[in-house]
């Protein structure tokens, strides 16, 4: 049999007995300790007496109702006992998980000590979003600030961290839970907010991160968000997939670097070819235009695989823990020398704007399939965001300006 | 093209970077209707308050005079709406209320015919209200094209960027 308490529910325990629950997965020998009931159960549940007086353990008859005994010290020290017939038996005890064992595995790679007082603030909890936090959480960061309105539907499950159990539930709250799951001392501090309306909320909790994740859907989320990083001197990094995944990626914008406007106005950057996951959000987005009938609409929607997203996914908490190890010592420093690129490109395959690279098989030097490719992009002079605000470079419309001209004279 | 009907520019900027443009924004904004010739009495900001807006007087190839507002709340984060300050009516008579690919309208507000000048893909920060402004400039010609001829501004305009 394998028992398990929870040592941070432990720490909690006051007074000298009371009743907690035991869970127990049925046919597999293993069960759980706790205080109280969880907030989402599991297995199969019993009464478990929490105490510290060993004396109970002599009185027969009066276990009968429970199923196990933990028994604390005045040293502190915990025991376990199993209860079967009225008559306890001493279990070996595990905990759940301590908290300087938790990421014992990623010592030499990671500096934990580092990531753990690190604030992340992540915008969306799609797909893209409920991967990073997760996989930010198992790496150690011991804070975050989640942001989404939406909650977790059907066809989100596919590429979602989120499982069926969480249908309706709001996807803050989902996440909320998946990230305790990985790392009960987080801290996580949720925002069921739409930040194109919440701009204050939004400004607060820039300022109070260490780093922004922006994986939202849309560009006037972008928009809003770089705004406020530029504002604040927030590193940011923004990610998204393009039409059925086929490809994705990576933006990076840090203090006085070129920001997302500069970015989208390099003229080779194709920012109208995004991937819509859905027809309601896509209207509300702009991404379906409003005269699009739904028919026409239910066709543009065109999602791609889990497994599509995953890389540019994996982009973006690399370079995510690298901004946040910056400066420290550890296994991942040489990425430093790596990660260079304001932008990185993905391909998944040979499809739209990736049609005419080249197969994977002897590709050599050329553009292919399933490689990184970095670019430094530069940043507009006088730009209408990150510039001194002095005399904006903005788009003055010259080509529209050629044609209103020719209709003149025609 | 353009005509001078309206009085002069700037009433005031907006109090807070959040209801709309900032200061530093309109300034350049301004910068460009200048270097465009555009003359101080053709645009007005009315940037006090939650809604800000400007209006700008447009003047089509055949002389015909409209007014245009120009919604800035989420400017330039976001496609500003822009509407013909009246209710426009097709060639078979029909109010230009709904939304239209044909000929690039959408859901009308106030009473007044809303152009579709701008797709949420192809929108960045970078665009100045000049560059709007003569896209609506646009717009109108080839309303009064369609007027006279019965093709949709579609057809001339070949779908904007």
């Amino acid at each position: 049999m394998l028992v398990f308490v929870d040592q941070q529910e432990l720490d909690h325990f006051q007074g000298t007995a009371t009743d907690g629950v035991a869970c127990t997965w049925e046919g597999e020998d293993v069960v759980h300790l706790h205080l109280a009931r969880p907030l989402h159960g599991y297995g199969k549940e019993s009464l478990c007496l929490f105490t510290t007086d060993a004396s109970v353990l002599e009185k027969a008859g009066t276990l009968s109702r429970y199923s196990h005994v933990v028994l604390v010290d005045d040293s502190k020290n915990v025991s376990a006992f199993e209860v079967e017939c009225g008559s306890p038996k001493k279990v070996d005890l595990q905990f759940i998980p301590s908290r300087e064992n938790l990421y014992s595995r990623s010592k030499g790679i990671l500096e934990v000590g580092t990531l753990a007082p690190k604030r992340v603030m992540i915008v969306g909890l799609g797909s893209f979003g409920s991967q990073i936090a997760i996989e930010l959480a198992k790496a150690g960061v011991g804070q975050f600030a989640l942001m989404d309105f939406d909650r977790v539907e059907l066809h989100n499950l596919m590429r979602h961290t989120c499982v069926v159990n969480d249908l309706g539930r709001l996807k803050t709250d989902a996440l909320y839970d998946a990230i305790k799951g990985k790392n009960p001392y987080a801290v996580v501090d949720k925002f069921p907010i739409d930040i194109n309306d919440d701009p204050e909320i939004l400004e607060q909790e820039v300022a109070k991160a260490d780093l922004i994740i922006c994986a939202t859907d849309n560009n006037r989320s972008r928009f809003n968000l770089s705004n406020a990083v530029v504002k604040f001197g927030k590193t940011c990094i923004f990610g998204r997939a393009n039409s059925r995944a086929a490809g994705g990626d990576v933006f990076r914008y840090v203090p006085s670097g070129p920001c997302y406007n500069c970015l989208l106005g390099n003229s080779w950057f194709a920012s109208d070819n995004e991937e819509v996951t859905d027809v309601q959000s896509a209207r509300r987005n702009g991404q379906i235009a409003a005269y699009v009938s739904e028919e026409d609409a239910n066709a543009i929607v065109q999602v791609g695989l889990s497994a599509d997203i995953n890389p540019i996914c994996n982009m973006m908490v690399k370079l995510s823990l690298v901004e946040l190890s910056r400066g420290t010592e550890s296994g991942i420093s040489s990425l430093e020398d790596e990660l260079i690129y304001d932008y990185y490109m993905w391909a998944n395959r040979r499809e739209n704007r990736f049609a005419n690279w080249v197969p994977l098989p002897g590709a050599g030097a050329k553009p292919t399939i399933l490689r990184w490719y970095g670019a430094h992009i530069q940043k507009i002079d006088n730009c209408a965001i990150c510039g001194n605000g002095e005399e904006m470079d903005l788009d003055e419309g010259d080509e529209v300006e050629v044609m209103l001209n020719n209709l003149s004279q025609d | 093209m353009i005509s001078r009907i309206l009085h002069p520019v700037v009433k005031t900027v907006a109090a807070s970077a959040v209801a709309g443009p900032s200061p530093e924004r309109i300034r350049s904004e301004i910068a460009v209707f200048k270097k465009k010739g555009v003359a101080d009495n053709v645009y007005k900001f009315f940037l006090d308050g939650p809604e800000p807006y400007m209006v700008l007087a447009a003047k089509t190839n055949s002389q015909k005079v409209y007014t245009l507002r120009v919604e800035l709340k989420n400017f330039p984060n976001e496609v500003p709406k822009v509407f013909v300050t009246r209710m426009l009516k097709n060639l078979n008579g029909c109010k230009m209320d709904g939304i239209s690919g044909s000929m690039h309208t959408l859901e009308s507000e106030h009473g007044w015919t809303r152009i579709c000048h701008y797709g949420n893909g192809s929108w960045s920060q970078n665009v100045s209200l000049y560059k709007i402004y003569v896209k609506c400039c646009l717009w109108l010609n080839m309303y009064e094209l369609h007027l006279s001829t019965g093709n949709d501004i579609d057809y001339y305009l070949n779908h904007q960027a």
